[in-house]
């Protein structure tokens, strides 16, 4: 009982913590922008690959993942200046290019560092307890997944750039007109959004194979958090992956993988049915 | 030439009698092709022309009513398997194929009427389409990869999990005495050719009647089409679903094609490449999707013998390039291009928006 | 009852705060009203309730005898309602000609559509200008597009939410005239109108709203000398 009980809470915090740091990313440009990032599991990607290869050329682990996040950020500074920007009066149109992107950056990573590369080995081992393994690294995964959140309110409620950012999204000409450089908010934004989501592939990075097409592993999740969490990150991301993880480890605890994968979805569709603005449009609700 | 009118309109490019004419040759010529080119070319183009119906059916759903779905493959994929269960279990004596073949465009109908029903009467718009289709091909695309155990089987049809379903029989058309034509080789590349011809045909007429003038009512501006009494809901179901049935004919089509489907052919990269298509054809307009679908698969394909890395580098790259260039798609630039070249001096033929 | 449209009791409040207030407003068949008031006093909330963009906080509209709250917005057009927006919703991209045919086709036979596409173009002025894309039209012209589309529907009831929103006094005029056409042919019309010369012009009767609910229906001459109205309209308390 006990054993169940545990492993469940674990299996709940593991999903939970995956679910918030693949969408935070995403969720951040989206609620900023309205841009669905579709090259965002490449950022992840981008994270991962900077990780693994220079923690393997020496780099001490944690600044090994500072670098993937940050890597992942200018990169996406640089895309949002060259593409994003061009394209901020035709939505549609700059998402389909975000996906064009994905696709240049999978398949050019086959090309240039091939199949997949000698991954990290998990840091910090394991610990038993009521007759089950548990892996450290995995527990700290979700406290560090609360601690971004903490970090992006804390950014978004209480900077200069959190004022200016919040001005823009409610109001980007006003703004503008208040003397707020919206196209560097945007800008910031962007790479904010690529950074965090270069960071997630850097603490994946121990966990899991590196291969150009891991950012397909993240994607559906952040999808899914993101339209559960609805526009506002600050919001609907933490109860948003609440919900989710609460439902997929129930049923994967009792069904198996497959099923709590398939429940996701379900209650995605469901979700969307009964409160197409997600959770944080639901909490909003009346508001507008 | 009344009966003719029909097929134009102002959602459709080309209307004159060298537009007409231009078809009549171009479809001959195709259908000419088994009688001097060798198997090999014969079978290519059958490849090419069949993903034509999903360029279309988004081209339909997205270019004209204006609601992006990403996940087109879903269908797709739906339709490949569903043939591929059915057929293997019914076997392809007395055209029961056929059975396999309808059966396996009812199923991504329904999907596709289902979804869009969640969709547009749960009051999901815009990029939230986008991502809920999209969500949905790879939720199915990891569904199909973990059924490789036995237990994962349909009668007799071993799903296969990561490796896909194969050993599903062609098409056949039962025949005189025990005789039945099967359709591979040529006769399916006929098949296909006439089914391309076709359903080029039907949503031509379609986007040019009043069910087509709705659509791009509501693709411009769908609060308007409300107020001028329509039931937008219920049109983007109908033409959502009308686009699953179609990219249900490319699925199907490509799974009796090369006997096999895998769960790969509803991933991130597959459903990438029908917006690469729709969009680099100019997504407004049913021929130069059509055209532009066939030249990028030929593109990709020949770039393909060196890896498909590159062709999809290749894809992404135009696609990029489409997007912020040219928004209209790259087929009417060129023909603006060369009609400006025969043109010089005159001023350049307007299209007036009515594309 | 006689009334075409009745509204009664209708409200709806957005996070606390009321946009229209209990507003009970009856039409008759036959009439041009004006509806008119400060900013922010609930016109336009109004249209989006009789139209059935927002769904009301409390209240009914009732239309030609039927209740139609429940009822989504494209079924109140086929009962008979008919709007032109605040802002010029036309569909931008498609030809002037195209927009009016995707309104015409509700009411007009394949067979008379070209000869009524004419008589549309030629009763908007828009004959000349056939061809263009509906954005390239001036800000005016794009204003009569659209009431040229809301009344293809050959409505009972039409609503026009400031109609005359950037137009010269030229054009003010001739649009003032064309609802008087449109009135003297049998429709019912209701505008929401800033410009006193063009309410002159078409209204005899006015409704003047404030903070949502019903202040004062009159006579114009009633409601211009009243001096509560002057009062709300200069702020003063």
């Amino acid at each position: 009982m006990l054993a169940t009980v545990i492993g469940f809470l674990y299996q709940f915090a593991d999903t939970f913590a995956f679910l918030i740091l693949s969408s935070v990313g995403l969720a951040i440009i989206f609620g900023m922008m309205g841009v669905i990032n579709l090259a965002h599991g490449e950022f992840i990607m981008c994270g991962a690959y900077v990780t693994v290869l220079t923690a393997r050329a020496g780099l001490p682990l944690p600044l090994a993942m500072v670098l993937g996040a940050l890597t992942a950020g200018i990169i996406g500074m640089l895309i949002e200046y060259f593409v994003i920007r061009r394209l901020y009066t035709r939505l549609f149109d700059s998402i389909v290019a975000t996906w064009a992107i994905s696709l240049i950056a999978t398949q050019g990573m086959l090309i240039v560092v091939g199949p997949s590369i000698e991954g990290l080995k998990t840091p910090f081992g394991s610990f038993d307890l009521a007759g089950l393994s548990f892996s450290w690294y995995r527990i700290l995964l979700p406290v560090i997944a609360l601690l971004i959140l903490g970090g992006i309110y804390w950014l978004f409620m209480k900077t200069p750039f959190g004022v200016r950012a919040r001005a823009t999204i409610q109001n980007p000409s006003m703004a503008r007109a208040l003397g707020v450089d919206t196209d560097r908010v945007y800008a910031l934004t962007f790479g904010l959004g690529a950074a965090l989501a270069g960071l997630t592939g850097a603490l994946y990075a121990p966990t899991m194979t590196t291969v150009p097409t891991m950012g397909s592993a993240f994607i559906v999740q952040s999808f899914v958090t993101v339209v559960v969490g609805g526009a506002d990150v600050l919001l609907g991301a933490a109860p948003a992956a609440a919900v989710l993880a609460f439902i997929q480890s129930v049923l994967t605890a009792s069904y198996g993988q497959l099923i709590g994968q398939v429940g996701l979805l379900l209650t995605v569709i469901v979700v969307v049915r009964v409160l197409p603005k997600g959770i944080s449009g639901w909490m909003l609700r009346g508001s507008n | 030439m009344n009966w003719l009118s029909r097929f134009n309109g102002p959602q459709t490019l080309g209307e004159g009698g060298v537009f007409w004419s231009l078809f009549v040759v171009t479809v001959i010529v195709l259908a000419t092709v088994p009688l001097y080119a060798e198997f090999f070319i014969v079978n290519n183009l059958a490849y090419f022309l069949l993903w034509t119906f999903m360029a279309l059916g988004l081209s339909l759903i997205w270019g004209h009513a204006g609601i992006l779905s990403f996940g087109q493959t879903a269908f797709f994929g739906l339709a490949g398997y569903g043939y591929g269960v059915i057929s293997i279990n019914l076997g392809d004596a007395h055209g029961l194929t056929w059975v396999a073949f309808v059966g396996a465009l009812i199923l991504p109908t329904l999907l596709a009427a289902v979804v869009g029903y969640f969709m547009f009467y749960g009051g999901v718009r815009d990029v939230f389409v986008g991502i809920v289709t999209l969500s949905i091909t790879l939720v199915m695309e990891t569904f199909m990869a973990q059924t490789a155990g036995p237990e994962w089987a349909i009668g007799t049809a071993r799903l296969n999990g990561f490796n896909g379903m194969s050993g599903m029989p062609p098409l056949t058309i039962p025949w005189f005495g025990d005789d039945s034509i099967m359709l591979d080789g040529n006769p399916f590349y006929w098949f296909v050719l006439a089914l391309v011809v076709v359903v080029y045909l039907a949503l031509r007429w379609l986007v040019n009647s009043r069910f087509g003038n709705v659509l791009v009512a509501i693709r411009e501006n769908p609060d308007r089409a409300e107020m001028l009494g329509y039931n937008v809901r219920l049109y983007q179901l109908a033409v959502f679903t009308i686009g699953g049935t179609l990219a249900g004919i490319s699925g199907v089509l490509y799974t009796t094609w090369g006997s096999y489907i895998t769960p790969s052919a509803m991933g991130l990269t597959a459903a990438a490449l029908p917006i690469v298509w729709t969009a680099a054809g100019g997504r407004k307009d049913i021929t130069t999707t059509l055209v532009a679908t066939v030249f990028l698969l030929w593109v990709s394909q020949t770039l393909a013998v060196k890896g498909a890395q590159y062709a999809l580098v290749l894809m992404g790259v135009l696609l990029l390039v489409v997007v912020l260039l040219a928004p209209d798609g790259l087929v009417l630039l060129v023909v603006r291009g060369i009609g400006r070249v025969f043109r010089r001096g005159q001023p350049a033929g307007s299209n007036n928006g009515a594309l | 009852m006689s009334a075409l449209l009745e509204t009664r009791d209708l409200s709806k409040f957005f996070g606390g705060l009321y946009a229209t207030n209990g507003v009970s407003l009856a039409i008759e068949a036959g009439e041009v009203r004006c509806l008119i008031g400060p900013n922010g006093a609930g016109k336009s909330t109004l249209f989006k309730l009789i139209i059935g963009t927002y769904q009301p906080s409390g209240g009914q509209v009732f239309f030609d005898g039927h209740d139609i709250t429940p009822l989504e917005s494209h079924r109140r057009v086929n009962q008979g309602l008919s709007i032109k927006f605040q802002v010029p919703g036309i569909f931008l991209e498609l030809g002037v000609e195209q927009n009016l045919r995707i309104a015409l086709q509700r009411k007009v036979a394949p067979a008379r559509m070209n000869d009524e596409t004419e008589r549309l173009l030629a009763f908007l002025d828009l004959a000349p200008s056939r061809h263009l894309a509906a954005g390239n039209l001036s800000h005016g012209q794009q204003q009569w597009l659209e009431i040229g589309m809301a009344i293809a529907l050959q409505p009972k009831l039409l609503l026009l939410d400031e109609p005359t929103a950037g137009m010269s006094p030229e054009e003010t005029f001739k649009t003032g005239e064309l609802v008087k056409r449109l009135n003297a042919d049998g429709m019912t019309i209701v505008v929401i109108e800033h410009d006193m010369t063009f309410v002159r012009q078409i209204a005899r009767k006015v409704t003047v709203l404030h903070f949502g609910k019903v202040f004062l229906e009159g006579t114009l001459d009633q409601v211009v000398n009243n001096d509560d109205v002057a009062r709300i309209y200069l702020g003063k308390e």
